[in-house]
């Protein structure tokens, strides 16, 4: 297999507001294309378009937008981890020689379907994700004592590395008091334990070693990559443990010939705060019932590790943009180009990114 | 309407089932999706016990267990806290959308 690299970024703000489709699409690619010396849009051989907007043909219009004829183009939708699909499936490309750049853009309106699987009737009326939520958020409670606090923590933390994230949908600071004392949504879920569904558009170019080099100074390398879907119906899971997680991430550690003690920096899939505690456990960063301790010790001491650019609760939440927002920020925590956000001595970093309450994972590996 | 809508409109549960594996399949399917065969149905017991809930203003919701496995979330009508393992009788409706409602016995 070829190795693949990413080389260029490009990111919209997020936003609470609805915004046109195919204009944000155009931004985050054309800004995506410019981060790239001596790049044009005649170098990439393809486009691939993440999202869970009802429009059609989404991939070609962006082509014909940014002046692009592609030999591959199409739509990808998963959901929450629809952004970390359409990256594998551009590194399967690459990786398989059908391709030498790829050009991947995620995009969501604020007012997407994608919050609602129809299909899982085991839900019944309660379909929101907040009834999901509620359940991971009791059992973790229940099962490793897990406080009002701890939870509290996780969005704090994430509210605090959000402000020095210019594409985050709000740079407002949350303290620990404001978040436990937040709008009730249910006994067990606040307001601000909870990411915000957003507009906005993320857009990464991916490449061939021998474009890599030709177009980069300093290409980021994925080198693990695991995926794994468990169901696509919530009552099949454990409440306990996030199973897709677990499997995804001995898949990338493998490949990447890597342990989680490796990992120097990681975004991880924080639909809501307790997701980011179970997430760092079937990680192997620490273990389920230490989890809360181990971010109370990351707030306390400034850490960034777990989430630098605020995570989806500090950040927001455009699906179909967030497995791209996330992965560009470890792209850029390797190239240290972070700015406030950065990790001292980064040099391998981790992508997690789920779906459906975690009936799917994704996990990249990225390295310098 | 699937049959099983049709049937929750009833106020009866449907379990989907294939004769051939013993295999539940639930979400409900007409295919069983190991051997691909047409699935069969028998009405459930309509009894279940309480796997988590939570609180939503003042009513309670949860996941509860029926018929040995199948798991569904639901409204849980009790005068005082739930409890876990705690039985219930399930009742169904269909509005749109599928509606689980579970009695907490001796309430």
């Amino acid at each position: 297999m070829n190795r693949v690299a990413i080389v260029g970024t490009g990111q919209t703000k997020f936003s609470k507001d609805d915004k046109d489709i195919e204009r944000l699409l155009f931004e985050s690619s054309s800004d995506c294309i410019q981060s790239v010396n001596n790049c044009n849009s005649n170098n990439i051989e393809g486009v691939l378009v993440s999202t869970n907007n009802n429009s059609k043909y989404l991939a070609a219009i962006l082509s014909e937008t940014i002046g692009i004829r592609p030999k591959i183009s199409h739509s990808i939708e998963h959901l929450c981890s629809s952004g970390t699909n359409a990256i594998i499936s551009a590194y399967a490309y690459i990786s398989s020689g059908l391709s030498e750049m790829i050009l991947v853009s995620g995009v969501e309106s604020a007012t997407n379907p994608g919050q609602v699987l129809e299909w899982d009737k085991s839900r019944g009326n309660l379909e929101h994700p907040i009834y999901w939520g509620s359940m991971l958020t009791k059992s973790h409670k229940r099962r490793f004592h897990t406080t009002e606090e701890e939870l509290a923590i996780v969005s704090a933390k994430n509210h605090k590395q959000a402000m020095d994230n210019p594409f985050a949908y709000s740079n407002e600071p949350r303290t620990i008091s404001e978040v436990m004392n937040s709008k009730q949504i249910t006994e067990d879920l606040r307001i601000l334990d909870c990411s915000r569904s957003c507009s906005g558009s993320s857009s990464i170019l991916l490449a061939s070693e021998e474009k890599a080099k030709t177009f980069s100074d300093q290409p980021i390398w994925i080198t693990g990559i695991g995926q794994k879907t468990t169901s696509a119906s919530f009552t099949k899971n454990s409440l306990e443990k996030i199973e897709s997680t677990r499997i995804a991430a001995d898949s990338a550690y493998k490949m990447a010939k890597i342990e989680s003690k490796n990992i120097d920096v990681a975004e991880v899939h924080d639909a809501f705060s307790v997701c980011e505690l179970m997430a760092i456990s079937e990680l192997g960063i620490t273990s389920n019932d230490k989890s809360g301790e181990f971010v109370r010790n990351l707030f306390n001491t400034e850490n960034r590790m777990i989430n630098p650019r605020g995570g989806l609760i500090g950040a927001g939440h455009p699906l179909g943009a967030t497995g791209i927002s996330q992965t560009i920020e470890i792209t850029n925590q390797l190239q240290c180009k972070s700015d406030k956000r950065q990790i001292s001595n980064a040099n391998t970093g981790l992508i997690h990114n789920m779906s459906a309450a975690g009936t799917s994972s994704s996990i990249m590996v990225l390295q310098n | 309407m699937t049959f099983f809508e049709e049937e929750l409109k009833h106020g009866v549960f449907q379990i989907c089932y294939c004769k051939k594996c013993n295999n539940t399949i639930w979400p409900t399917n007409e295919i069983c999706h190991v051997c691909h065969k047409k699935t069969e149905w028998k009405k459930s017991r309509n009894i279940g016990r309480i796997i988590e809930f939570s609180k939503k203003d003042s009513s309670y919701f949860g996941l509860v267990e029926i018929d040995n496995g199948i798991r569904v979330l639901g409204e849980i009508l009790s005068t005082s806290m739930p409890e876990i393992d705690q039985s219930v009788k399930m009742r169904v409706s269909f509005h749109s959308k599928p509606h689980y409602s579970f009695i907490v016995e001796n309430n």
